[in-house]
C-alpha cells in the first residue's frame, strides 16, 4: 500500500529525514516512536504534502502512484488521511459545511456522486457516535474554541467520515487525559479493517496499549534504527531512548 | 480645522451643486443658510490633514460634475436589485430623485417621507434635528450637503413602535453622462423603546461616472434599537463620501454594518455618540477591494457616559492595487467610567501591490474602563489552507472557503438572515 524508499527531506535547508525506508501493507498498524526531534512529525508532514518540507531524495508510492507528485488534496482523494498533531482553528467555516465540502470533494476525486444533504447528515450522525463527539460541536466553526481533547476527537471523527485507506495519527495522544485517550483509541480500533492501514506516531507507549500495533519502529536522527513487534514499545517505555541512541551508529 | 477661505477649485466644485429649493416652503431654510455661510469658510481636505492622510481628493474635485437629471429605471431592474427573500418595504431613488412608481411601502406604524412631502409634525421634527446630529461646520462635505442637498429621506418611528419589516432604500444611478453629482440626506429618528432596521444599497446602471455626497443623521432614543446596513455595491465608476452620525440614548442599541465591494473612491465617516448610560453599539464593516479601488473607513466612537459598551469589527480583503484605510478612534470621556470598548481591524492582502493603512486611536480620560484594540494584516492563513487541502478540498475551493469565512465573521452579526445570505452570494461573485 505505502512504500517509502530512502526518503530524505529537509526544512529550510536543514536535513531532517535522512534515508527512511518503510513498507505498510493493507490492514497493518505501524507505530513510529522516537525521541523529540527525530523526524516523526516531519514524516507525517511530508506524507501529507506540507509545502515547507522539501523532499531531496527517495520515493514514496501509495497504491503504486507517486505520492510526492500529488497535491495534498489529491493525496486525500487517494485515501491518505493525516490526523493533525495541532488541528487548525478555522473561524467562520462551520464543521458541517467543512465536512460536506471535504466528503464531496473526495467523492468527486473518486468520480462518485456527491452525497445529498440527508445522506450526509445521516452519515455524520453515525460517525459522531463512534468518537462520542458532542453533536453541538458540529454546529460550531472548525475546531474553534474546542478543548485539546475535543480537537483530537474531531480529527478521528473526520477520519471516520472520510474512510481513508491509510490514516496517519500524528501524536494524537498528546494533550489527552486518560478518558479521552481511551475514547480516541477505541474509535480508531472500530475503524480498523483488513484494507485500512494506520501509521501511529507517538512519543509514548501508552497509546499503543489501546491501539495494539503490528509493528513498532524507532525513528532516530531521520532514520528507522530499530523495528520490531509490539513488545518493542514496552521495551522503549522501560529503558527510555538512551539505549537506542547508544546503539545507533553516529549519523 | 483651521479656517481658510475656500479656494477657487473647491468653489467651482461646490458650485455644481446649485442651491435648489427643497420644497415650496424652503425647508429648514435658516440652517441651510448657516451651512452655506460655513461652507464659505472651508476648504477641501488635502492629504496633509491628519484625518485625510489616506484619501486623495484632488482628482475628484478636479472633475466637472453635473447635477444629475432624472433617469429611467424599470420595475424589473429594481426587482433584480432587491435583496432576495427579504420581506421589506422599499423606496427607490434614481439619480437622487425619489421614484414613487418604483417604490413600495405601505407603512402604518411609523412615518416615511421624502424631503419634498414633509408637512406638519414631520416637518417640525425634521427642522428641529436637521444639522443638529451631524454638525455642518466641521466637515466640508456635510456643509455642502446641508446647504445644497435637495432630496432625502425622513423616517420617524414613534415611541414603543417595534417595526418588524425592514425598510430597504435603493439608490440607483443611471445614464451614460459623465460625472453626475448627487447629494442625498437621511434623517432617521427612532423614538423611545422603538425599533427599526434599514438597509441602504447603491447601484449603477449605464456606466455613468458619478460622485455622491450623502449625510445621514440618526437619533436612537432611550431603550430604542436600530440597525443600519449599507451595501456599497455600485459600479467601479461610482465614488462617494458618506457621513453618518448616530446619537444614542440610555439603554439603546445601535448597530451599523458597511459592506463595500465595488466603487472607485469611497470615504465613510461614521460617528457614534453614546450620550447616556448603558448603551450598546456595534460597528461592523467588511470590504472586498480589487482593481484600483480606494476605501477609507473613518470611524469614531464617543463614550460620553458610564456603563456603555461598544464593539467595532472591520475586516477586509484587498487584491490587485486596491488601497484601503481604517481609522478607529475611541474617545472615553472623563465621566465615562465602566466603559467597555473593543475594536478590531483585520485585513488580508492577496497581492503585493494592495495596501491597507490601519490606525487605532484611543483617547481615554476615565480610569475605570476596559478598552482593547487590535489590527492585523496578513496573507490567507497557510495553515488553514493546508488543513483544508489535507481533507481533499482543492486549493481554489479552500481559498474560497477561507475568504467567505473571513467575511462571515462580520456579516453573521447582521440580524436579518436574507441579508447575510445576500452578502454571501455577493462574495461568491468575487471569489
Amino acid at each position: 500500500m505505502l512504500n517509502i524508499q530512502n526518503l530524505q527531506a529537509s526544512i529550510e535547508d536543514q536535513p531532517i529525514l535522512k534515508g527512511l525506508n518503510l513498507t505498510i501493507n493493507p490492514g497493518e498498524v505501524h507505530a513510529i516512536m522516537g525521541p523529540n526531534g527525530s523526524g516523526k512529525s516531519t514524516l507525517a508532514s511530508v506524507l501529507a504534502g506540507r509545502e515547507e518540507y522539501e523532499v531531496t531524495d527517495g520515493e514514496v508510492t501509495f497504491h503504486g502512484k507517486d505520492l510526492l507528485d500529488l497535491d495534498p488534496d489529491e493525496r486525500a482523494g487517494e485515501g491518505l488521511f493525516l490526523a493533525f498533531q495541532y488541528p487548525v482553528e478555522i473561524p467562520g467555516v462551520s464543521m458541517t459545511n467543512f465536512l460536506r465540502t471535504s466528503v464531496n470533494s473526495i467523492r468527486e476525486y473518486r468520480e462518485e456522486e456527491p452525497l445529498n444533504g440527508a445522506a450526509f447528515l445521516k452519515m455524520m450522525r453515525e460517525k459522531q457516535q463512534i468518537v462520542e463527539l458532542d453533536k453541538n460541536l458540529t454546529k460550531r466553526s472548525v475546531n474553534e474554541g474546542f478543548s485539546g481533547g475535543e480537537k483530537k476527537r474531531n480529527e478521528v471523527f473526520q477520519m471516520a467520515m472520510l474512510e481513508p485507506k491509510l490514516a496517519i495519527l500524528d501524536e494524537t495522544d498528546s494533550g489527552l487525559d486518560i478518558d479521552a485517550l481511551r475514547i480516541v483509541a477505541e474509535a480508531v480500533n472500530k475503524l480498523r479493517s483488513p484494507d485500512r492501514s494506520f501509521l501511529v506516531i507517538t512519543h509514548y507507549q501508552r497509546l499503543l496499549e489501546y491501539i495494539v500495533p503490528d509493528f513498532v519502529h524507532v525513528l532516530y536522527k531521520g532514520r528507522i534504527v530499530k523495528s520490531g513487534g509490539k513488545e518493542l514499545a514496552l521495551e522503549l517505555e522501560e529503558k527510555g531512548y538512551d539505549w537506542i541512541k547508544a546503539e545507533s551508529p553516529a549519523v | 480645522m483651521s479656517i481658510q477661505t475656500i479656494d477657487s477649485q473647491a468653489a467651482a466644485f461646490f458650485s455644481r451643486f446649485q442651491p435648489v429649493k427643497v420644497n415650496g416652503k424652503s425647508l429648514a431654510r435658516s440652517t441651510r443658510e448657516e451651512a452655506a455661510a460655513a461652507l464659505e469658510e472651508m476648504t477641501i481636505p488635502t492629504r496633509k490633514w491628519e484625518d485625510w492622510k489616506y484619501t486623495n481628493l484632488a482628482p475628484l474635485v478636479k472633475r466637472n460634475l453635473n447635477l444629475a437629471g432624472k433617469g429611467e429605471v424599470s420595475k424589473e431592474e429594481v426587482q433584480a436589485r432587491l435583496i432576495p427573500e427579504l420581506d421589506s418595504d422599499y423606496l427607490v431613488f434614481v439619480n437622487g430623485y425619489f421614484a414613487p412608481e418604483l417604490s413600495d411601502f405601505a407603512v402604518t406604524n411609523y412615518h416615511v417621507n421624502t424631503l419634498h412631502d414633509l408637512e406638519g409634525m414631520e416637518r417640525e421634527l425634521f427642522e428641529a434635528y436637521f444639522g443638529q446630529i451631524v454638525p455642518f461646520d466641521q466637515d466640508v462635505f456635510t456643509a455642502m450637503n446641508t446647504a445644497y442637498g435637495r432630496e432625502g429621506l425622513f423616517v420617524y418611528v414613534p415611541k414603543a413602535k417595534m417595526i418588524e419589516k425592514p425598510l430597504q432604500v435603493l439608490h440607483i444611478t443611471t445614464g451614460s453622462d459623465k460625472d453626475l453629482g448627487i447629494q442625498h440626506r437621511n434623517m432617521f429618528l427612532i423614538g423611545e423603546g422603538a425599533s427599526l432596521k434599514i438597509i441602504e444599497s447603491y447601484h449603477t446602471l449605464g456606466g455613468a461616472t458619478s460622485f455622491r455626497n450623502d449625510v445621514t443623521e440618526i437619533k436612537v432614543e432611550d431603550r430604542a434599537q436600530f440597525e443600519h446596513i449599507r451595501l456599497q455595491i455600485a459600479g467601479n465608476e461610482a465614488s462617494q463620501v458618506n457621513n453618518l452620525e448616530i446619537h444614542q440614548g440610555r439603554d439603546s442599541i445601535a448597530k451599523t454594518f458597511v459592506f463595500t465591494m465595488s466603487g472607485d473612491l469611497i470615504r465613510n465617516n461614521l460617528i457614534f455618540k453614546l450620550k447616556d448610560e448603558h448603551t450598546e453599539s456595534h460597528l461592523m464593516g467588511a470590504y472586498l477591494l480589487d482593481g484600483t479601488q480606494k476605501l477609507d473607513n473613518f470611524t469614531q466612537v464617543n463614550h460620553m457616559k458610564p456603563h456603555c459598551f461598544s464593539n467595532e469589527l472591520y475586516k477586509g480583503i484587498m487584491d490587485d492595487e486596491a488601497s484601503g484605510a481604517f481609522t478607529g478612534r475611541i474617545n472615553v470621556f472623563p465621566d465615562a467610567q465602566k466603559t467597555n470598548a473593543y475594536q478590531s481591524n483585520r485585513n488580508i492582502l492577496l497581492s503585493d501591490d494592495a495596501q491597507i493603512n490601519t490606525k487605532p486611536q484611543l483617547e481615554i480620560y476615565a480610569d475605570d474602563v476596559k478598552c482593547s484594540h487590535g489590527a492585523t494584516t496578513g496573507r490567507l492563513d497557510e495553515e488553514a489552507l493546508f488543513y483544508l487541502m489535507a481533507r481533499g478540498i482543492n486549493k481554489t475551493a479552500a481559498r474560497k472557503l477561507l475568504v467567505h469565512a473571513f467575511v462571515l465573521e462580520v456579516s453573521e452579526n447582521i440580524s436579518l438572515e436574507p441579508v447575510r445570505q445576500y452578502i454571501d452570494q455577493l462574495v461568491s461573485t468575487r471569489y
